[in-house]
Parts: structure tokens; C-alpha cells; sequence
């Protein structure tokens, strides 16, 4: 087990918490809408000086005291939506949805664990000596290579860094599991499955109404093998791309 | 057109260099560390002496009250810390009223047969200064003074919540208690960090370290050690047994091997919990619990010098209520124990409680909380069974 210092867990707390303020700023001020990178400096610039501000001046009192630090991966995620935003992204892809679900489920076993439901002792497991150190390792070289090869380079370079500082300087806290995952975190992911879920039933619910209302207006005779293919012409989705 | 076609791979060789460097840097952290590894993970084992074999008598020699801060009517979950010289340090908290915000910790020297006025060394206002984030409030000290003369102070101190959202600050003193400065607090959940507290007393290694008991209560309660090398960095975190209704758990070594922790129950059975392990602490079994009544009340437990174990433990019989008798048990194996005195006793509703003891010398200084209000401290003569 090797543990950070306190003065670099000061520093990258109040590094870590006024990056993932900015990012909520913006999603609460504009939601998806884009955002001018003049404003959005201003915003990162604003959260860093707040951020800084002394004692219980500063949010990072607060939050630390709620809070403690976010993980690694957090902070990454949210510089990867902030970079979204710089570069004029409105759709995301800071918590894609294997990500999610991945981080869903890693958090709902570290969490019970945590609680006492479990005993495995998987929070114990992230100081280990032997498989955190080669975790990290492989976890870095698979990162590096998605980013190479161009596979969800922005979920893979979050990681990467989260990775690297824990590696480096062991932040936020000299746990593994605390620079990959934290409660907030977790509820993203959380969000970003039922949104995606949604969006998916959405999806289903109007490729349906056009499946139904193609076979009001089919020729009782046609056969169903013509369903499919009408019903895929005649969706939402297609019929909102075409009127653009 | 030409300028896209040779950017391209420029970035693209840019990003490779970038990704392999940051590889090697990851690789390179983790094998130093691994390098300095094997040194200081060697699997220390509890330290166990027996100067003086043989069963013991107790004899009190005097029992009187710390001397207690100005203006602080509250007091409460004292600890003690051997220093060189048969001296001793008392840590307690004290204020207006359990986590109150002006709770703060404070300390007492004893030397030369008497206690030193109290002094202040936490309070939610310093440790907030020095972590850089609020603390709502401070509770539980717990007191370990190692080789090279540090004393390691123990804080629970509390984010948003009450007493389940506590963290354990780690604070050392270089001047034997005269002042602390923050190291840091303890990882011991993925939960934000919460619910980890301290209370009992931490037990010696050989190599130089000690295990500081630790308990986590969000729901759920159970017992876990953080293992300390000599240098008081933590080595290890670890969850005794698997109950859920465990907490508090005082740590005695039976031997090199078998370690044995006794807990306060917050289940129905009401009974002092019990866990054993024999491989020198890596793995724990939950034990049926002793017969000993407890009524969700913290205990204390030592081994002494001559090899006989004591414990101090709230008792309830007749009409007491799970605080009002304080007893003090011995035993020769940690299993069976016999009744040596009840140090404290009053009517149902008075309050001694959360003991702590320590052997100095051939003394045995035991304190706890009398009636919220004060730090009670009792002095016995440990002398061999037969002689006077």
C-alpha cells in the first residue's frame, strides 16, 4: 500500500473538483447547447480561481468535506466533455454506454462489498502489491493501443490519465478502485444506461408505430416477408434525418 | 491538398509516441514500487512477550478523575499511550455535548504519579486547515506511540452525516504530544471515503508496526485492521469475519499465530462478539460469541506481561442498565473468563463507559467515561497470585 501525500491530494482536489464544476456548470447553464470557447474559458477560468479561494471560501471545502476527491477517471471524463464542448460537440460521448456499463457494475459489486453485503474485499484488493500494479499496467497498454487504433479514443485517453496519475502519484487516495470509480461517477454511468435505455425504447416505440401504420396502409395480400424493410424506410429516425 | 496528407501522420505518429510514453511511465512507477516492495510488505506477525509467566492479583491503588478543560461539561472515549519512562498519554474528547461543534480533542500527561492539565491538539477547525476541506465534527481519538518516539494520533472526523459519514484522520506528533500535524486520512472506503471509525486501542508488531482496529458502520456494521509498518505508513486494510453486527473490536495476540478480537454486538443476541485468527492475522473466523452480556457498549481487552488476558466490559444484571456496571474479567485462554472486580457501578441510567487500559510497568492504569461528564482513571498494582 503506498499513499499519496496530502499536499498533492490538496492540489489535484482542487484541480480534480473545479474541472468536474466547470462541466456541471455548463450542462446546467446550456445543457447540450453549444457553448462559445470564449465563454467556456471564462467558466474554467472562474471554477479554477473559486476553487482556489482559502479555506471555507473555496467550494473544494465543501465538496471535500461531502466528498473527499473524485476519482481520476471522473475529472477525465468530465475534461472529455469540456473538450466536446470546446471543439463544438452537441452530442457526447464522455460516457459512452460500454463504459457505463461496465462502470455500473464494477461499482455495484465494489459498493456492496463496501456496505458489508459482500465479503470479498474488493476495495482492499485496489492497494494490493501484485494485481493492482499489473491491473494498471494492462489497463494503460490496452487504453494506449484503443487510442492508437482510433476505438473510443476519448473514453480511453480518460482512462489512460486516470490511470497514469494513480500510477505516478497514487491520487486521489492510493486506491486503484478510487481513481477509476467514485459514487458520482457511478450515478453517471447510472444516468447514461437509462438514458441510453430510453432512448433505445423510444427508438423501438416509433420503428413500431411505422411498422403499424405501413401495415394500415400495405396491401392485405403482400406478404410479411415485406415488413422489415418497410418498417426500416418508414421510421422516426429516417423520416426526422429526411425533413432535415 | 498536400498539407492534410502529411499532418495526418504526423499526429497520428504524435499520439503513438505520446500513448508508448505514457505506457512506460505506468510501467516504469509500478516497478519501482514493486522493487522497494518485498522489504516492506515482509508479513509482520504480532509482538508477543511474557516477562513474568504466572497468574496476577490486582490491587487498586488509587482511582481519581483526569483533569478536566474549562468550560467543557462533555467528555467522553478516553484512550491511552505508553511513552518511555512509565510515563503514559490520555487522549479524550471533550465539549458541549456529543458532536458538538466546538467537540475538540485534548490530551494529559501522566508522569511522576499525577496527570497534567489538559491541552488542546484537534479540533474541527484545525484539521479542517490542515486537509484543505471541512470537518463537521471530531470524536474517537485513538493513541500508538512507536519505536522512534512518534506518537500517531487517530481522529474520526465526520463529512456530511453523523457518525456514519466519519473518515480517521492520522495525525503525528514529533514531541511527544505537544503538537500534532495532519498526515492524512486513512483510505478505507470507496463511499466517498465514509464510515470508517476508530475506538480500540492498536496492538504491537514485531517488526515495528501495529494493526489500528478499525470499524465501518453506514447499515451494516464490521470490523476491519489497517496494518502499520514502523515508519507508521499503511501496510495493509482487511475485514475481520463477516458479521454484520460487529464493531469496536479490541485485538489481543494469544500467540505469534492465533490473534483474537472481542467486539462490541449491535445484534439482538446482545452478547460480546468474538473473532479468531491463526495465521497471524491475514485471514479471520467469526467465533460464537462469549458469554458476557453487551448491550452495544465498546470493550477493552490486553495482554498482560504475566500472559493472562484482561477485559474491560460493560456488564448488566438486575436492574442495571447496559451502561451502569463496568467490569473488569480476566482469562488465561480469551475464551472462559472469571470476574476480578466491578470497577464502576451505579443505578440504571448512570454512564461508565467506552474503557481503554494500559500496562506500565508492573501498573495497570485503566480509564473511562464517567457519566459523560469526566475522564475516571483507576491505578492497580499488578503483582504475582500468592505474594503481597
Amino acid at each position: 500500500m503506498t499513499l499519496p501525500d496530502l499536499a498533492s491530494q490538496i492540489l489535484y482536489g482542487r484541480i480534480g473538483w473545479a474541472i468536474v464544476a466547470a462541466t456541471v456548470a455548463c450542462a446546467l447553464w446550456r445543457g447540450a447547447a453549444p457553448i462559445s470557447r470564449g465563454m467556456l474559458a471564462a467558466i474554467m477560468a472562474g471554477s479554477l480561481a473559486t476553487m482556489a479561494l482559502p479555506g471555507n471560501l473555496s467550494p473544494a471545502w465543501y465538496l471535500g468535506l461531502a466528498f473527499q476527491y473524485p476519482s481520476g477517471l471522473l475529472v477525465g471524463c468530465c475534461l472529455l466533455r469540456l473538450t466536446e464542448r470546446w471543439n463544438g460537440v452537441r452530442r457526447s460521448r464522455a460516457m459512452q454506454q460500454s463504459l457505463a456499463g461496465v462502470l455500473a457494475v464494477a461499482g455495484m459489486l465494489l459498493y456492496l462489498d463496501a456496505l458489508g453485503v459482500l465479503t470479498s474485499g474488493y476495495y482492499y484488493a485496489g492497494f494490493g502489491g501484485v494485481l493492482t500494479p499489473f491491473v494498471a499496467v494492462a489497463a494503460a497498454g490496452a487504453c494506449a493501443l484503443a487510442i492508437v487504433q482510433g476505438h473510443a479514443r476519448g473514453t480511453a485517453a480518460a482512462i489512460l490519465g486516470a490511470v497514469v496519475l494513480f500510477s505516478v502519484l497514487r491520487l486521489p487516495s492510493g486506491n486503484l478502485w478510487d481513481a477509476l470509480l467514485d459514487p458520482l461517477l457511478f450515478g453517471w454511468a447510472l444516468v447514461a444506461l437509462l438514458a441510453g435505455a430510453l432512448r433505445r425504447a423510444g427508438r423501438r416505440a416509433s420503428d413500431r408505430i411505422g411498422a403499424i401504420d405501413v401495415d394500415v396502409d400495405a396491401d392485405p395480400v403482400s406478404g410479411p416477408a415485406l415488413q422489415p424493410l418497410a418498417a426500416e424506410h418508414f421510421s422516426s429516425l429516417k423520416e426526422q434525418v429526411g425533413g432535415q | 491538398m498536400e498539407t492534410p496528407a502529411i499532418t495526418r501522420p504526423r499526429r497520428h505518429h504524435a499520439i503513438l509516441l505520446g500513448c508508448v510514453l505514457l505506457v512506460v511511465l505506468v510501467m516504469a512507477s509500478e516497478a519501482l514500487r514493486w522493487r522497494s516492495a518485498p522489504a516492506a510488505a515482509a508479513a509482520a506477525v504480532p509482538s508477543v512477550s511474557t516477562t513474568k509467566p504466572g497468574r496476577v492479583t490486582l490491587i487498586e491503588l488509587s482511582h481519581a478523575h483526569i483533569p478536566a478543560p474549562q468550560g467543557m461539561p462533555s467528555a467522553h472515549a478516553s484512550t491511552l499511550a505508553a511513552l518511555p519512562g512509565d510515563r503514559m498519554l490520555a487522549f479524550w474528547w471533550a465539549g458541549s455535548r456529543e458532536s458538538g461543534p466546538d467537540v475538540k480533542v485534548f490530551a494529559s500527561t501522566w508522569a511522576n504519579g499525577a496527570w497534567s492539565a489538559p491541552t488542546m491538539v484537534v479540533s474541527r477547525d484545525t484539521l479542517g486547515a490542515e486537509l484543505g476541506f471541512g470537518v463537521r465534527r471530531v470524536g474517537n481519538p485513538v493513541a500508538w506511540a512507536d519505536r522512534a518516539g512518534q506518537i500517531h494520533l487517530y481522529v474520526v472526523a465526520t463529512g456530511l452525516g453523523g457518525w456514519a459519514a466519519a473518515r480517521i484522520a492520522h495525525l503525528v506528533s514529533q514531541d511527544q504530544g505537544k503538537r500534532f500535524h495532519v498526515r492524512r486520512i486513512l483510505p478505507t472506503s470507496p463511499l466517498f471515503n465514509t464510515s470508517a471509525l476508530v475506538r480500540t486501542a492498536p496492538l504491537t508488531l514485531d517488526d515495528g508496526g501495529w494493526w489500528l482496529p478499525v470499524y465501518f458502520e453506514i447499515g451494516n456494521k464490521y470490523p476491519m485492521l489497517m496494518a502499520f509498518d514502523a515508519n507508521g505508513n499503511p501496510t495493509t486494510l482487511a475485514r475481520i469475519g463477516s458479521s454484520t453486527s460487529a464493531l469496536q473490536p479490541a485485538i489481543v495476540a494469544v500467540s505469534k499465530n492465533e490473534v483474537r478480537a472481542v467486539m462490541r454486538d449491535d445484534s439482538e443476541q446482545q452478547l460480546v462478539q468474538h473473532a479468531a485468527s491463526h495465521d497471524g492475522g491475514a485471514t479471520w473466523q467469526d467465533l460464537p460469541a462469549l458469554d458476557l452480556p453487551n448491550y452495544s457498549t465498546s470493550v477493552a481487552a490486553i495482554r498482560l506481561s504475566s500472559g493472562q488476558f484482561l477485559m474491560l466490559h460493560n456488564h448488566v444484571e438486575g436492574g442495571a442498565s447496559s451502561r451502569s456496571i463496568l467490569r473488569l474479567s480476566i482469562s488465561d485462554d480469551m475464551r472462559t473468563w472469571r470476574t476480578i472486580a466491578d470497577i464502576a457501578k451505579g443505578p440504571a441510567g448512570d454512564e461508565f463507559s467506552y474503557p481503554s487500559m494500559q500496562q506500565v510497568g508492573n501498573e495497570l492504569h485503566v480509564t473511562y467515561t464517567w457519566q459523560r461528564q469526566a475522564i475516571a482513571h483507576h491505578r492497580y498494582r499488578i503483582q504475582p497470585e500468592g505474594t503481597t
